[in-house]
């Protein structure tokens, strides 16, 4: 019985890394560029920005929320950390700092106006979305800013160690982590007991705000994060970069199989996804499939791994949506 | 007096189990029209079970059923007692927020402008206006619910049920969540409905309730139909007295109340709460199992939630192991208490995590080590401790907890507290909807937790498992604690009648 469960469960989690090793076995049969290791390291650094706001933003949907606000959390960072380093003339260690803070500071807002003041997490980011993108519009005055110096700036995001660049290192990083934060500390038992069930979280002994607060906070201090990376990648800093981030983010971690309704999540998952979805861009160029259809085909196919990685659950969790909807008689 | 045409409904020999114990055996039921009909009988004696089958939710297994003298087939079903005027006032509201009362009123059945199948609004509110003006109800066909007091949406809902033509209008436990003027409203509603010819069908606890309203009284008891009392034959003490009975089993003997001489654990005086608790003062000793008993909405579980930390109170004094104390669940969980809540599934369970993840939670401080990092290990020592000193089956810790039974998953609920250092365990409603084998083990659990020195504090309904369980036993009625047996023989009768209000009519 308890062998059975296990092993049931084991084989739930590395499904969606089969799907992947399928999906990377068919890429190379169809093409001999795929398994080279400098497309690899080019596909796992493209999806680099998405991996790094996936391990902050992945709490949200853990505790039974969501964050919108990711994308536009990491573009104002870059446009604040250009107006600190190369227009207020600040050194690099210090606008780094402060850009952080300010990215936590905005989490902080977002946790507080979702838990004090009883807006759903949905709308609450989804403005904060929105106005941070005007701030970001409002400082940049809407241009993009080409960033050239400092050279220690730039060799965040261009740099490389044993051959593989840095970015990578960052998201290993923090994804790792993540994973520790979310499997083996009290926060990460709280996050998943408030998504599970926040009354009976709260009866024994959770502070449901309090965690909420502080998923908020992680979820907008990731996202500085890719936003300085990112900032530092293109170099530039604009109010567009990273636009519909959010989605690709949220479509990452449910592809990985954290459940929107909350109580569980997989860091490892949404890595996984991200490298999925870059897998299957990457796969299309590879292809030379022309770029207007691959929004098409992405879709397409991160909705046949969803069904495939869910199983029976995903219609499951459909009809559990659509009852709710429906006002109870 | 009492031809055919007088009765609404006839049942004669109803049967019912559900796969198994008996639930209703034999029953003999009748209504007559435009009177005002009370059910009563202790928690489990069968009647919600006879409205579920009057009202089609569930079908009796043998008997017969004439409504409005017609007979109705055995797979009776929720349509079908709708389209025959049988309508139910749900405790738990079914009301559409953010709606007005006209647009629930005819929820379906929206009046359509003609030849389209767009919703005639005006229409709509003239109609049901009428509605309320023919009842002299005092609301507004264009009131939002959501602006209502809980007394004026139980008024919508009976205009829901009267805009269906309601013959039949079964009201279950409807004046909980209501407060004294609001139930005096609702008596005025009751009668107006009599006096237009709808039969009420009454269930409540509340016995003065029962004795002001009804025009009969039908009690059941363990499934059986033990008697109907016309107008002239009620009196509060005669239903209780029917409802607990007289039998061989020893229930009228009573258990005996023992003072514990173990120190307080928790002393609390003149503890006021805003609307729901007035002036509440007792303490609990090591090694006392003390019970609160009283009928649901007397405030035993707003107590049980201000002790713990989760509600607030703005008078009174509480110590604990004899400091001056002011709860929070936190610092409570800190110091040694546990507590098990009412609704098992509600608050008590984390169903989609394992036994491990609901044990773990309430014991972070027990398996946190350095860094803040959690051992997978300890919790896993954890689960396992909970589930052999509670017998929980399966004995899986990586289980989801909304797999297990009722009762294996109250043993998770209860579970969590007893490996920690337990001073004061709070349990509401300790068996709700579990098996009579977990039920036993839950009473051995609890009274071996006492034996060991922890003062265990529970809330019952079911005035059997109080009495047997408790050392000391205090009613609460209205917020206050209104007697205490404490010595002596203390049967479920004198708890009934205390929970009441009608201790004077309690025999020497």
């Amino acid at each position: 019985m308890i062998a059975h469960t296990r092993l049931r469960r084991l084989l739930a989690g590395s499904r969606l890394f089969l799907i992947l090793i399928l999906m990377m076995a068919g890429l190379s049969l169809l093409s001999d560029r795929f398994l080279t290791l400098d497309n690899l390291t080019n596909v796992l650094w493209s999806v680099c920005l998405i991996g790094i706001m996936c391990s902050g933003a992945i709490y949200a949907p853990i505790t039974g929320g969501i964050d919108l606000s990711v994308a536009s959390i990491a573009a104002l960072s870059g446009i604040v950390l250009n107006a600190l380093m190369n227009g207020a003339g600040l050194n690099l260690v210090l606008s780094l700092a402060i850009t952080l803070g300010f990215g936590l500071l905005i989490g902080l807002v977002n946790g507080i106006v979702t838990t004090r003041f009883k807006v759903p997490a949905f709308i609450v980011t989804m403005a904060a979305k929105t106005y941070l993108f005007g701030l970001a519009m409002y400082i940049s005055k809407g241009d993009q800013i080409t960033i050239m110096k400092p050279r220690a700036f730039l060799a965040i995001g261009i740099g490389k160690w044993l051959g593989v660049p840095f970015p990578i290192y960052i998201m290993a990083a923090l994804a790792v982590a993540s994973h520790i934060l979310l499997k083996h500390t009290g926060f990460g038992r709280r996050a998943i007991a408030v998504g599970a069930n926040e009354v009976a979280a709260k009866l024994s002994g959770v502070d449901p705000d309090r965690t909420r607060i502080l998923v908020y906070i992680l979820s907008a201090g990731t996202a500085a994060v890719a936003g300085i990376v990112m900032a530092s990648l293109t170099q530039q800093a604009y109010a567009m970069n990273a636009g519909g981030y959010e989605l690709d983010v949220i479509t990452a971690i449910v592809v990985g199989g954290t459940s929107l309704m909350g109580g569980s999540g997989s860091v490892a998952g949404a890595l996984t996804g991200a490298v999925m979805v870059g897998f299957i861009n990457n796969g299309l160029n590879l292809l030379n499939m022309p770029a207007s259809y691959h929004p098409l085909a992405t879709g397409l196919v991160i909705l046949a791994a969803l069904i495939l990685n869910q199983g029976m659950s995903l219609p499951r969790t459909l009809i559990r949506w659509m009852a709710r909807l429906r006002p109870s008689a | 007096m009492n031809g055919m045409n007088d009765d609404l409904l006839l049942c004669a020999g109803i049967d019912k189990s559900y796969n198994g114990p008996q639930v209703l055996s034999g029953v003999d039921f009748s209504l007559r029209r435009g009177e005002i009909h009370s059910l009563v009988g202790e928690n489990g004696a069968g009647k919600s079970t006879l409205v579920k089958i009057l009202t089609g939710v569930t079908q009796r297994d043998r008997g017969s059923m004439v409504f409005d003298g017609r007979e109705i087939p055995l797979e009776h079903g929720r349509t079908a007692a709708q389209a025959l005027g049988i309508a139910v006032i749900y405790q738990e509201l079914s009301l559409i927020h953010g709606m007005t009362v006209a647009q629930n009123i005819f929820l379906t059945r929206e009046p359509l402008l003609p030849g389209l199948r767009l919703i005639d609004r005006g229409k709509m509110n003239r109609m049901a206006q009428e509605l309320i003006d023919r009842y002299g109800f005092r609301l507004r066909a264009t009131d939002v619910i959501d602006g209502l007091s809980i007394g004026q949406r139980q008024t919508v809902e009976i205009l829901k049920a009267l805009s269906g033509k309601a013959s039949l209008m079964i009201m279950d436990e409807p004046t909980s969540s209501l407060t004294a003027a609001e139930s005096a409203q609702l008596f005025e509603i009751i009668r107006l409905l009599k006096a237009r010819g709808i039969t009420v069908l009454y269930i409540s606890h509340r016995m003065e309730e029962v004795y002001q309203l009804s025009d009969r009284v039908t009690v059941l008891r363990d499934g059986r139909k033990v008697a109907v009392l016309e107008r002239e034959q009620i009196s509060p003490a005669e239903i209780i007295r029917l409802m607990i009975g007289r039998s061989l089993t020893g229930r009228e003997s009573g258990n005996r109340m023992v003072r514990s001489s173990g120190e307080p654990v928790l002393e609390v005086e003149g503890l006021c709460a805003e609307g729901r608790l007035v002036d509440i003062t007792f303490q609990v000793r090591r090694g006392e199992v003390l019970g609160f008993g009283g009928l649901v909405g007397s405030g035993r579980t707003e107590l049980m939630r201000t002790i713990y930390g989760i509600d607030p109170f703005q008078a009174g004094r509480i110590r604990y192991l004899g400091k001056p104390y002011v709860p929070s669940v936190a610092r409570s969980i800190a110091g040694g208490y546990g507590f098990v809540p009412e609704e098992r599934r509600l608050q008590g369970i984390m169903g989609g995590l394992s036994i491990t993840g609901n044990i773990g939670i309430a014991n972070l401080d027990a398996s946190s080590g350095r860094f803040g990092l959690v051992s997978g290990g300890k919790e896993l020592d954890h689960a396992r401790q909970a589930i052999t000193l509670l017998n929980v089956k399966p004995a899986d810790p990586d289980i989801p907890v909304g797999n297990l039974s009722g009762g294996n998953q109250q043993k998770v609920v209860v579970g969590k507290w007893l490996i920690r250092d337990l001073k004061l365990l709070i349990v509401d409603e300790p068996t709700v909807g579990i098996d009579i084998g977990a039920k036993e083990e839950m009473y051995q659990t609890l009274r071996r937790l006492a034996d060991s020195g922890v003062a265990v504090i529970i809330v019952s309904s079911d005035l059997a498992e109080l009495t047997r369980l408790s050392d000391r036993i205090l009613v609460l009625r209205k917020g206050r604690i209104v007697r205490e047996f404490a010595e002596g023989t203390v049967t479920e009768e004198d708890v009934l009648m205390a929970s009441s209000g009608i201790l004077q009519e309690v025999p020497p």
